[in-house]
């Protein structure tokens, strides 16, 4: 069983790997909505580890993503820095804000912590379009400079394609090592239970601070790859409605899993280019397959694949007692 | 224990975890009032009294859930007051609740619960956990293969450790938390009523877990209303009514103190423990 599941992984891998040499040929269109998909696929795992892990709900993830873009784009319009020292201070400056924020945020619980971090995402915004003269205000930054590293340009998307899926890989692979060490187990503790956990030696604001930081961090690289890729950002990109579609993602993917955050997230961005096809109905059947997937999947697309694996082993296993005559 | 004296230089060598002057009072209703006493090391104390009688209250202070309006707890002589939660497990005391709280957000398994236990002895931080994983894995291995040891030694073996923890019985679930709070491998042992939800055969059981435990050497503050059981275990009594210390002694002192018996045990109780004695 152990090697059926890594074979669907190289499956996959290889899925990812000939993509833009067979798919991705017939327009380049495919690719860049892959890379798109390989963005929110971090910015959905990074938050597995918030909310799903240590049950810290975040409505204001966009936020942090907003902070990794505009310093990566600052940095390399206004500065000239290069785009790879760009990305690394987006990931510090989101952290460092992170930091500051979550130890005061971080003391509120549930539903108030919910709309902490929404406030925090909608002063994020109103700071950018404010600051007109650094950020380029409402009407945007422009001309951020291709990603750029070791004295290669990936300007051409099949490049970028790479770069970003090796970095969705690794996130992925880190998220996953943390939620099934013993630290995972401590989110999980203090998700069930904070006092519970106080009483066992778990410091909960600290590992509620360092999840948080963590998170944000990851958040604030997938806005430094979007900068570069996009070489245009707005304060629209990064609003409230981003944070709740990346909370969709999540919950429709299954929360928990960070599996699923990946699966939600690219479901979700490859939804439109199935749904573009109806039309003006698109919005309709888009909403539709939402509803649809919350009401009859509430352990979101994940839950449904390990159900499918579980009733298909069960089957396995019943005919296996039959034809030993051993049936219940 | 010779160099245990406290800062306010009062001797107190004879006492692992010792209560001094503890108050406390919710928005003016007193909950505690000058309760002390002290426990021995590799004692059982109990702590008795009528349901308010403040003795949950005591031991969200000892374990520094609350804080109290005025006394203080030592321990080893060190004055708990000023710690927080994690600090006070991470010197090495350990307790469960009255409504046990077990860990299941995420699918938490028995084992997982285990090993949050032991969270104290791995210290698993942030950038260890991403960096240092062969250390994080050897010290897993250790720790799993004692989550096991302490789910023998409750008597869970047959509960698989890949099981939920809230498909388990009842019973079982109160030994599983006990196992959890001695993966910590504390010295005191807080048990809030652990008893409470247990048929006879496995309170009886339970009453040998405890003996064991106190083979080993450890202290624990034990909060229960079944007296059969205490009589068996203990080797003091507290008694609290509304707050106040009614009584200390040993069990048969307590079982004879006629204050103890107007408030808490009622007057047919004097038999029963008698008979209980003499068998």
């Amino acid at each position: 069983m152990k090697v059926k599941t890594n074979i669907g992984w190289l499956i996959l891998l290889l899925f990812i790997a000939l993509f833009p040499g067979t798919l991705g040929r017939m327009s380049p269109y495919y690719n860049t909505v892959l890379i798109l998909v390989g963005i929110y696929v971090i910015l959905a795992v990074s938050l597995d580890l918030l909310i799903g892990f240590a049950g810290q709900i975040s409505v204001g993830h966009a936020a942090f993503y907003a902070l990794g873009a505009y310093t990566s784009g600052i940095l390399t319009v206004k500065h000239g820095i290069s785009p790879s020292i760009a990305l690394l201070c987006g990931l510090l400056v989101s952290g460092f804000v992170a930091w500051g924020i979550g130890r005061a945020v971080l003391r509120l619980k549930g539903y108030y912590l919910a709309m902490a971090t929404l406030g925090l995402n909608a002063v994020i915004v109103k700071l950018i379009t404010c600051f007109a003269s650094i950020t380029g205000g409402a009407s945007g930054l422009l001309n951020i400079p291709p990603f750029r590293i070791f004295g290669l340009t990936l300007q051409d998307h099949t490049y970028y394609y790479y770069f970003v899926w090796g970095v969705v890989i690794l996130v992925i692979s880190c998220c996953l090592a943390l939620a099934r060490s013993p630290f995972g187990s401590t989110l999980i503790a203090i998700h069930s239970d904070e006092e519970a956990a106080s009483t066992l030696g778990i410091d909960c604001p600290k590992y509620k601070l360092h999840v948080f930081v963590i998170s944000s961090m990851l958040a604030g690289m997938a806005g430094s790859l979007f900068a570069h890729f996009m070489g245009f950002i707005a304060p629209d990109d990064f609003d409230i409605f981003t944070s709740i579609l990346i909370l969709v993602m999540l919950f429709l993917g299954g929360v928990g899993t960070i599996y699923g955050a990946a699966l939600g997230a690219a479901f979700l961005k490859l939804l439109p280019e199935v749904t573009y096809r109806f039309q003006n109905y698109e919005l309709f059947f888009h909403g539709l397959i939402l509803i649809l997937v919350l009401i009859f999947m509430p352990k979101g697309l994940l839950g449904i694949l390990t159900h499918i694996k579980d009733w298909s082993l069960k089957s396995k296993h019943r005919s296996n007692l039959s034809s030993l005559g051993m049936e219940r | 224990m010779h160099d245990e004296t406290n800062r306010n230089g009062r001797v107190d060598g004879k006492h692992l975890l010792r209560v001094d002057g503890i108050t406390k009072s919710f928005s003016g209703l007193t909950a505690l009032s000058d309760v002390s006493f002290g426990i021995e090391r590799s004692h059982i104390k109990a702590l008795i009294g009528p349901n308010g009688a403040g003795k949950t209250t005591l031991l969200n202070i000892i374990s520094g859930l609350l804080s109290p309006d005025s006394g203080h707890v030592y321990y080893r002589g060190r004055d708990l007051m000023r710690l927080r939660p994690h600090e006070i497990a991470a010197q090495g005391l350990s307790r469960t609740f009255q409504l046990v709280r077990l860990f299941t957000a995420n699918n938490a398994k028995v084992l997982d619960n285990l090993l949050i236990g032991a969270h104290s002895k791995l210290k698993p931080s942030l950038l260890k956990s991403l960096f240092l994983r062969g250390i994080i894995r050897h010290q897993h291995r250790e720790v799993r293969e004692r989550a096991y040891e302490q789910l023998r030694f409750v008597g869970l073996e047959r509960a698989a450790g890949d099981t939920s923890p809230s498909n388990l019985p009842f019973g079982n679930q109160r030994l599983l938390e006990i196992a959890r709070a001695l993966m910590a491998e504390p010295e005191v042992l807080l048990l809030d009523e652990p008893a409470s939800g247990l048929n006879d055969a496995e309170v009886e059981d339970f009453k040998k877990i405890l003996l064991a435990l106190k083979e080993k050497g450890m202290t624990i503050l034990l909060v229960e209303h079944n007296m059969k059981l205490i009589m068996d275990v203990a080797d003091e009594i507290v008694v609290l009514d509304f707050g106040r210390k009614l009584a200390e002694g040993n069990c048969d002192e307590i079982s004879r103190n006629r204050k103890v018996i107007e408030a808490y045990l009622g007057s047919d109780y004097t038999k029963l423990a008698g008979g209980n004695h003499s068998a």
